[in-house]
């Protein structure tokens, strides 16, 4: 529903409104939108151990606040690093396992259903 | 008392205090004593718009990722706080009132509040006549309020669908109203249908009003939340049998506060009314339905 009055021709038209934060889309700072594009998931690990990456964690802060958050950000900054490599460590053999494990459904899928196989290699 | 002295030595009086939209006020600047090196005195007709906003980090850096789970709960660093509250002026008309030589003595302007003016509340828009006197002192920056209120006749209405807000859909809760505007301090009658689309377990029902700000700023980040109210939670019957093919009517009586903000769009911020109806069942793994119904609240008497 919605409430809007009838409009007048005498008289001055509406200010514009802003968008809301739905409207608006993803408030994330320029690298983690750089880093979220990529479509790999090797990229988007590389892209977010970069030191623009993690700087930008304290973007939007006002300032001295995002000074001092980009200082504690540079001092944890090898465990952000080696965090991302535990992922990836984790990542890369449970994904390798997994594609072994399901090699045959693949094969089912190529066979039987090639439109929805496509789709699902598709990113 | 030169230095310490904050008062302006100018008031804005506006009458009449109360207006409805399309209604013309007229303010009234007068001076205790003639304001000298004066460059130019401008009176701007508008809003003081009250909307939350974001002022800290992005809303969705990665950083911030496991914020809201569970294990963070009672922990530091989440993102409570992020969000405040904060004004802004949104100016519709501006005249420049006329000086002398350098001075400036009083003077007047008149108005006419238009047909898309939000009404006046403490969640939305303070309207209000502001003077600023620029000269070569210290600035003048006074203001004189009065109120718009919204009557029926303002708003021209269309009705939207009811939302399920929680629930599978099970039961169809469906509210049912006589009309879709309400004024403040009006008891609202109407009722509320629970159609069963198969046998489920017996049911409790409630109802209640409730009102949302959403935050839509020009310029700042705007907030997730933009606040809002809800009132008393009026519980309509227990163990309401809910059988496959035999709908339930019950009637209800919700009385809307007599100070409720009336629905409006600001600027940066609006208000919109909702009758929220809330159905827990009895089973507990059958869950709870929750719906809701927009209205619109007006307040001029």
């Amino acid at each position: 529903m919605t409430a809007v009055p009838p409009l007048d021709p005498n008289e001055p038209p509406p200010p514009a409104r802003g968008l809301t934060s739905d409207e608006r889309g993803r408030d994330v700072s320029a690298a983690q939108a750089e880093a979220e594009a990529e479509t790999s998931t090797g990229m988007k690990m590389l892209k977010s151990m970069s030191p623009r990456f993690v700087l930008s964690q304290a973007e939007g802060y006002p300032v001295v606040i995002k000074q001092f958050l980009q200082f504690c950000l540079i001092l944890i900054y090898p465990a952000w690093v080696f965090g991302i490599l535990v992922m990836a460590a984790v990542y890369y053999p449970c994904y390798a396992v997994l594609w072994v494990l399901f090699w045959p459904v693949r094969a089912w899928m190529k066979k039987n259903r090639p439109e929805e196989y496509a789709a699902s290699q598709k990113k | 008392m030169g230095l310490f002295n904050r008062s302006t030595g100018v008031q804005v009086s506006v009458t009449p205090e109360v207006v409805r939209p399309r209604n013309t006020v007229r303010a009234i600047v007068t001076t205790d004593k003639t304001i000298d090196k004066v460059s130019s005195v401008s009176l701007e007709w508008g809003y003081t718009n009250f909307y939350r906003y974001r002022w800290a980090g992005r809303a969705d850096a990665a950083a911030g990722a496991m914020n809201d789970s569970w294990l963070m709960m009672d922990q530091v660093g989440t993102d409570a706080g992020s969000e405040k509250d904060t004004d802004d002026w949104v100016g519709v008309t501006k005249v420049d009132l006329p000086i002398g030589v350098n001075e400036f003595t009083g003077g007047s302007s008149s108005f006419t509040v238009p047909s898309w003016a939000p009404g006046s509340s403490e969640a939305l828009a303070r309207w209000s006549a502001r003077v600023t006197v620029a000269r070569g002192g210290r600035d003048i920056d006074v203001r004189g309020d009065f109120t718009v209120v919204i009557g029926p006749d303002d708003l021209e209405v269309t009705d939207a669908p009811q939302q399920r807000t929680a629930g599978d859909g099970d039961t169809v809760i469906e509210i049912v109203l006589p009309s879709l505007v309400f004024r403040a301090g009006e008891t609202i009658s109407g009722s509320v249908v629970l159609t069963p689309r198969k046998d489920m377990s017996d049911a409790e029902l409630a109802i209640y009003w409730c009102w949302n700000r959403s935050s839509h700023p020009l310029v700042r980040t705007p907030a997730a939340g933009g606040g809002g109210k809800s009132g008393q939670t009026i519980k309509l019957g227990k163990g309401i049998p809910l059988r496959d093919g035999t709908p339930v009517t019950l009637p209800f009586e919700v009385p809307l506060p007599g100070d409720a903000p009336p629905t409006g769009e600001a600027v940066h911020s609006s208000l919109t009314w909702h009758l929220e109806a809330s159905m827990m069942y009895s089973k507990w793994t059958q869950g709870i339905e929750k719906v809701r119904r927009q209205i619109v609240v007006v307040n001029a008497p």
